[in-house]
């Protein structure tokens, strides 16, 4: 097979698809009930745009028996929606494939309240819910189910289905013997299943239209389920089936292994990939899912055939435009994914909208402003100083420069980026995010000074010359709640990572240190520093209030793996305890529900708990001259501390509030901040 | 004698400010996540005009948000947009149908949220992130307060426009007004810190504006944390002295109570079964020996005799009745018709109506399968009057036959033991556990009075059940335990049941497995602590019990485990067990699956909790006779909880 790149077309089935990149079916919660909603479409139709070659709707459940999460797409309910995706894809000619599935004992009976289905009686792993072993009766109406959501899925204008066999998937648990224990033909061939739904979902539908498979073809758990080698078999039995084949990996104890985030290796299943694409020597075009979110990473596997299409949903989940920029020549502008999982990753009860912390339009398409788009004012002359340059005051910048306007971004830090270049120390992808916010304000005429620590008469200056004064001067470390002796050594986990992102790491930390991490948040930061610091050979301890460490990681799906890990480095979990004190000999703890106090002996303290508002510069002007409260805008950190974001969400809406305060601007309705779903 | 009879002061009439109420009984708020889009909806008017109907003395409605930059959950009502105005029309139509007074609960969470579904900063006095939500909040500025203020009183008017009798302000246990009162989470230093009157200044200046939006003719309550159970937090006193103050400043016609922090002591608020009824009486107790204003007293009131006993003692004016309600929305009605006995009681499981709530889902009832569901009607019955044997006397079976016999079929319960109850009746065996054995009377004594006739000690097999000649039979045969694989035959791996069911009493050095996280493994791991074994726990999850967090009953668990020096162990599989050479003990091999270590552990018993298997035989044998109807509901479909039991039991009896 000719190798292709990225931005090539493809035939599939007949027909053709604008590139060879794969925007995969994923939750987004932005359902309305069960069916697909105009948000949906609006949310496809701008990675349609950008050139995404092959879209797979979020996938739909064939039965009324499956409704794993509240706003799963059920595909009786979806026609319309289809449709109108359909539509809003047409003129960007995306081949637009509808996700069909089941997930079984991986559901959910919170909403249905029905018994879930499986191939036997074996309780998933993360639920524990016990199934329903499917009767004959049962498994006729999925093979149905599958035939009526392909009829219907093609009578709305799709080009072709996708069924789900991947991680969260019924047909993988036909598939393994960790799931399925039949004595039926069923279990003596466990294929079987798979294979008549994909030959009655082809007699259904005809040649002309794309049936694709997402396959799991390793479990990672050898022991009994789907390997590599077992995988080969199955994707040569069903080749003849099928014109697109999804190569994936996990199982009922990997669920993280599907989409991890970066502390998997980007492009983890290369060789996985490779390996199914050569035993069906051509047989059928592959796609190589997971951790993919570069264009020259995906180029170098079409190019090296790994595969003949890439899955890049997280990629285009932060540049929807991600193909288009290649084909333009303009990769380098390509915003990246950091594979944080942290808002595009909403497998959560709570049913938070996909999101992406880098474009927190992504999702909200239709009711956030398009800021990438330049304004109809004339931003010429327009002079504004943005104070910090952190994420928040970076994208403010990068925004109103986009528009035209001549910005000016001071910070007295001597690198830009506040936290990222930080947090990198500890989450290395999120210096991509750095770098592309520098590289962008750079490349649209943005002024950055750095090492220069601005006065409120600097400000008062600025706003009597006429420039907008934008304020995101970020955080500043909290008084702790516990006491320290003195003498006892704590340092915050910013300054101590920020030691490690400057190389000076052994100045702060003394070789072979016992360390206590103070960890009341259980976020992403307080396990980044422990195992940095026990990657550098030191005895880790990590203090948490909670029964696990790391709770809030159960959104990017790192939450079972943080634990395992920090097991295998030895490190010491102290939970359910409260730091009370630390002294020269450690931390003193106190257990939640015993009160007992016992030490844990340290050298040295770092405290990962909350941060507050640097808010100084704003006080001492609002302070001399409230009405200047008026005058100043403010974003990110300097406002209440949180995440990337948050911060780029308030950056992005502090450069509308500029526009909206600008005196040129005739109409302020073009500012529309979204408040209510 | 009053109506109702034995109740002395149940059923007397209170004078609250402008509005009058029946009975002593509240519905007071809770959340529901019945709202759609942030409106209310068809079932909160379904929902509640159900417990109006019931005889409810006065409902307040669960909380209205009045800023956008409240949005700690998804299905919050978003009061400050007055497009709810219609649904709140369709709200007290619903209960003024039956002249019960309504109140809408105003709120703003503060810093117990997060900017999720706002995507706005979160709100609060002081920059002191939440226990729970651990999201730092912005320190409101004097405007902001304005803008706080001024919302309650804009929410207040859109209650007023929806027919609502008054409002009341949750100041209590989630809520922005709670943030400032609270020591613990307002560090200001200007007018709205400091002493108790500076944390109390927003209060008078929202209940000023409230009073103001909805004018003399409607009742305006206030909500009070009497003790937060938090470090640094409002105690007893302080609660008192702000319950003078909001009477000094007059314009407020009730003071209701409670107890706890919704995100850090949340398992106080809403106590389970282990938390002994009565629990929270000290807090309206003192304050109504404070004020003049009638005080509601809350905390797991779930009996009427026991609300009754409340008055009587003076503990409070009124009693908030919720979960109670929830399980029969007729409570009050029932207890004024002298038919207390008949009451579908509480069992302060919080399997779905607490536990639901946690996790995004609608409001619902382990025991009553309409709850949440008032606003869907049920079919008719496709035939009346046929002929129905179920099998099996759990609570799947036991359900299935009164909402069977209810819709007018001629009904037949077999159940092989003496008594029914199931696998209830031995989880309720636990001494801890006993109140969840009120399913099954409740479930019994409507099969009772709903005409089904139960025979026991009766196993039924085919002929037996022929000889019934039915024309429906729906198989309840429950589960039974399932050997581990690693068990063999060794006599001292045991189940659960085996334990419970007094089979054998394991003692000396006990390991219970704890395969299911829930009630199952640890309330045998106390009971066996308690006869005086020394206990370890271990699951291969990260925690055990872990489902024991939904229901708020991990903290509970966590206390007593330590006091009884139960050891619990996590991420452990077991991976075989052999005989012990000395003694009659048995030794596990166990793997440490994070790190892939192996040891072992030599005890004298192995408990486990462990996934059982359906008794499905008889449906199989019965499920192709072409002259039958033949349903499976329950465990027999697949061993889950009692609620999945409950709700197919009614489910098939409604097809019918």
């Amino acid at each position: 097979m000719a190798r292709a790149a990225l931005t090539d077309p493809v035939i599939l089935a007949g027909r053709r698809a604008p590139s060879r990149v794969l925007f995969g079916p994923h939750e987004t919660n932005l359902g309305q009930g069960r069916s697909i909603s105009a948000r949906h479409v609006a949310y496809y139709a701008r990675r349609s745009a950008g050139g995404a070659g092959v879209l797979v709707t979020e996938t739909a459940s064939v039965h009324d028996s499956d409704w794993p999460y509240e706003r799963a797409p059920l595909a009786q309910d979806c026609a319309a929606g289809w449709a109108a995706v359909a539509e809003a894809c047409h003129d960007h000619g995306t081949l637009v494939l509808a996700g069909l599935g089941h997930t079984g004992a991986q559901g959910s009976t919170a909403f249905s309240q029905q018994a879930l289905w499986a191939p036997s009686g074996v309780a998933d792993a993360a639920s524990r819910e016990m199934p329903v072993v499917m009767e004959q009766e049962d498994i006729s109406l999925l093979v149905a189910g599958f035939v009526r959501g392909a009829r219907l899925a093609v009578d709305s204008g799709l080009g072709g289905v996708e069924i789900d066999a991947g991680v969260g998937a019924l047909l993988r648990q036909f598939h393994s013997g960790l799931t399925n224990l039949r004595e039926d033909a069923y279990g003596q061939d466990p294929l079987m299943l798979t294979a008549q739904i994909l030959s009655a979902v082809r007699d259904e539908i005809g040649a002309d239209v794309v049936l694709s498979l997402r396959l799991s073809c390793d479990e990672l758990a050898p022991w009994a389920g789907v390997t590599p080698q077992m995988a080969v078999e199955q994707v040569r039995a069903l080749a003849p089936l099928l014109d697109l084949l999804v190569v994936v990996q996990g199982g009922p104890f990997t669920a993280s292994a599907y989409r991890p985030d970066a502390h998997a290796p980007a492009g983890h299943t290369i060789e996985l990939c490779r390996q199914i694409r050569d035993a069906l020597g051509g047989a059928l075009p592959v796609v190589l899912q997971g951790g993919v979110v570069k264009a020259a990473m995906a180029q170098s596997a079409l190019q090296e055939g790994v595969a003949d299409l890439v899955e890049m949903t997280r990629a285009l989940i932060a540049d929807a435009d991600l193909v288009a920029k290649v084909r333009a020549g303009a990769g380098g502008t390509v915003r990246p994914c950091v594979r944080c999982n942290q808002t595009c990753r909403v497998r959560d009860n709570r049913n938070p909208v996909v999101a992406c912390i880098g474009d927190p339009r992504s999702g909200h398409e239709s009711v956030d402003v398009d800021v990438e788009v330049a304004t109809s004012h004339d931003w010429r002359g327009r002079r504004v100083l943005v104070v910090g340059a952190g994420p928040a005051g970076l994208e403010c910048a990068r925004v109103l420069a986009t528009w035209g306007a001549s910005v000016q971004v001071v910070d007295s830090a001597d690198r830009a980026g506040g936290m990222l270049p930080v947090v990198a120390a500890g989450r290395q992808t999120f210096g991509d995010l750095s770098d592309w916010l520098v590289s962008e304000c750079d490349r649209l005429g943005v002024r950055l000074t750095l090492g220069s620590l601005l006065h409120p008469d600097d400000i008062r200056a600025a706003l009597s010359s006429g420039q907008s004064v934008v304020l995101a001067t970020g955080s500043r470390a909290a008084t702790p709640r516990y006491k320290t002796d003195p003498g006892a050594k704590v340092i915050t986990a910013a300054d101590l990572l920020d030691a490690a992102s400057r190389g000076t790491l052994s100045e702060v930390v003394g070789a072979g240190s016992r360390v206590l991490v103070h960890d009341p948040v259980g976020g992403p930061v307080g396990v980044a520093v422990v195992e940095l610091l026990a990657r550098h050979g030191h005895r880790m301890s990590i203090v948490t209030q909670d029964q696990i460490v790391g709770t809030g990681l159960s959104l990017s799906g790192d939450l079972a793996d943080a634990n395992s890990r920090l097991q295998q480095a030895g490190v010491d979990r102290v939970l359910s305890c409260v730091l009370r004190a630390v002294t020269l000999q450690g931390g003193a703890v106190e257990q939640r529900w015993s009160a007992e106090q016992h030490l844990i002996p340290a050298d040295l303290v770092v405290d990962a708990g909350h941060r507050l508002a640097d808010s100084q510069l704003y006080d001492a002007l609002v302070g001399a001259d409230p009405s200047l409260r008026d005058d100043l805008v403010r974003a990110g950190d300097c406002v209440a501390p949180r995440t990337v974001h948050e911060a780029i969400l308030e950056g992005r809406r502090a450069a509308l509030t500029v526009l909206s305060r600008s005196p040129r601007s005739r109409s302020r309705s073009v500012v529309r901040l979204e408040v209510a779903r | 004698m009053s109506a109702g009879g034995k109740y002395r002061y149940l059923f007397s009439p209170l004078q609250i400010g402008p509005i009058t109420v029946r009975n002593r009984v509240v519905f007071s708020a809770h959340l529901t996540n019945y709202a759609a889009d942030g409106l209310p909806t068809e079932q909160h008017a379904a929902y509640l005009g159900a417990r109006a109907k019931g005889g409810a003395g006065m409902i307040i409605t669960e909380e209205h948000s009045t800023h956008p930059t409240d949005w700690p959950y998804e299905k919050l009502i978003h009061g400050f947009n007055a497009a709810v105005i219609p649904g709140y029309r369709r709200i007290t139509d619903a209960v003024h149908a039956h002249d019960v007074p309504i109140l809408a609960q105003l709120n703003h969470n503060g810093g117990q949220a997060s900017s999720m579904f706002s995507r706005l900063p979160v709100w609060a006095p002081s920059p002191v992130p939440d226990p729970l939500f651990r999201e730092v909040p912005k320190a409101v500025d004097h405007h902001e307060i304005r803008e706080i203020v001024a919302g309650y009183g804009l929410v207040a008017d859109h209650c007023a426009q929806g027919g609502f009798d008054g409002v009341e302000l949750q100041c209590s246990h989630s809520s922005i007004v709670r943030g400032f009162l609270s020591p613990a989470t307002n560090e200001r230093t200007d007018q709205y810190g400091g002493s108790l009157a500076g944390r109390a200044r927003i209060l008078l200046e929202i209940i000023d504006v409230v009073r103001e939006a909805i004018g003399p003719g409607r009742a305006l309550g206030v909500r009070l944390c009497g003790d937060e159970l938090i470090e640094g937090g409002t105690t007893i006193d302080e609660a008192v002295a702000v319950a003078r103050l909001v009477e000094a400043h007059g314009k407020v016609d009730y003071i209701n109570t409670s107890i706890g922090v919704a995100t850090a002591t949340l398992f106080m608020i809403e106590a389970s079964m282990h938390v002994p009824a009565g629990y929270a009486n000290y807090i309206p107790a003192a304050l109504r020996a404070a004020v003049d204003l009638p005080v509601i007293g809350v905390g797991r009131f779930k009996d009427p005799l026991q609300a009754d006993r409340a008055l009587a003692a003076g503990v409070c004016d009124l009693v908030g009745v919720v979960r109670a309600q929830i399980a029969d929305p007729d409570f009050v009605a029932k207890a004024r018709a002298g038919q207390g006995s008949s009451i579908r009681t509480c069992l302060s499981c919080n399997q779905e109506c607490v536990g639901r709530m946690g996790l995004n889902r609608w409001l619902g009832c382990i025991e009553n399968p309409r709850t949440g569901r008032e606003s869907i009607t049920l079919p008719a019955p496709r035939r009346r009057g046929r002929r129905v044997v179920v099998v099996g006397g759990g609570p799947a079976g036991l359900q299935a036959a009164t909402t069977a016999a209810a819709r007018g079929h001629e009904v037949t319960l077999l159940e092989r033991e003496p008594s029914t109850g199931g696998q209830v009746a031995v989880a309720a065996s636990v001494p801890s556990r006993a109140e969840f054995l009120d399913i099954v009377r409740n479930l019994l004594s409507e099969c009772r009075r709903t005409g089904v006739d139960v025979r026991t000690n009766l196993d039924a097999d085919q002929d037996a059940i022929r000889a019934l000649r039915p024309d429906v039979v729906i198989v309840a045969t429950g589960a039974r335990p399932a050997r581990p694989w690693w068990a063999g035959d060794h006599a001292r791996v045991v189940d659960v049941r085996d334990v419970l069911e007094g089979r054998v009493a394991p003692d000396g050095d006990v390991v219970v497995v704890d395969d299911l996280g829930f009630h199952q493994a640890t309330s045998v791991a106390e009971l066996l602590a308690d006869r005086g074994a020394s206990v370890e726990v271990m699951t291969p999850a990260m925690v055990v019990g872990q489902d024991l967090g939904i229901t708020l009953d991990m903290e509970g668990w966590l206390m007593r485990a330590h006091a009884k020096k139960i050891v619990q162990s996590t991420d452990l599989v077991v991976m075989g067990a052999g005989a012990r050479e000395d003694g009659d003990g048995l030794t596990l091999d166990l793997l440490h699956h994070p790190t892939g270590a192996q040891r072992t552990r030599s005890c004298d018993w192995v408990v486990v909790a462990t996934h059982q298997q359906p008794v499905d035989e008889l449906w199989r044998r019965l499920r192709d006779d072409p002259a039958l109807e033949v349903h499976r509901i329950g465990d027999a479909v697949a061993p889950r909880r009692a609620h999945s039991a409950v709700i197919e039991g009614h489910r098939v009896a409604v097809t019918l």
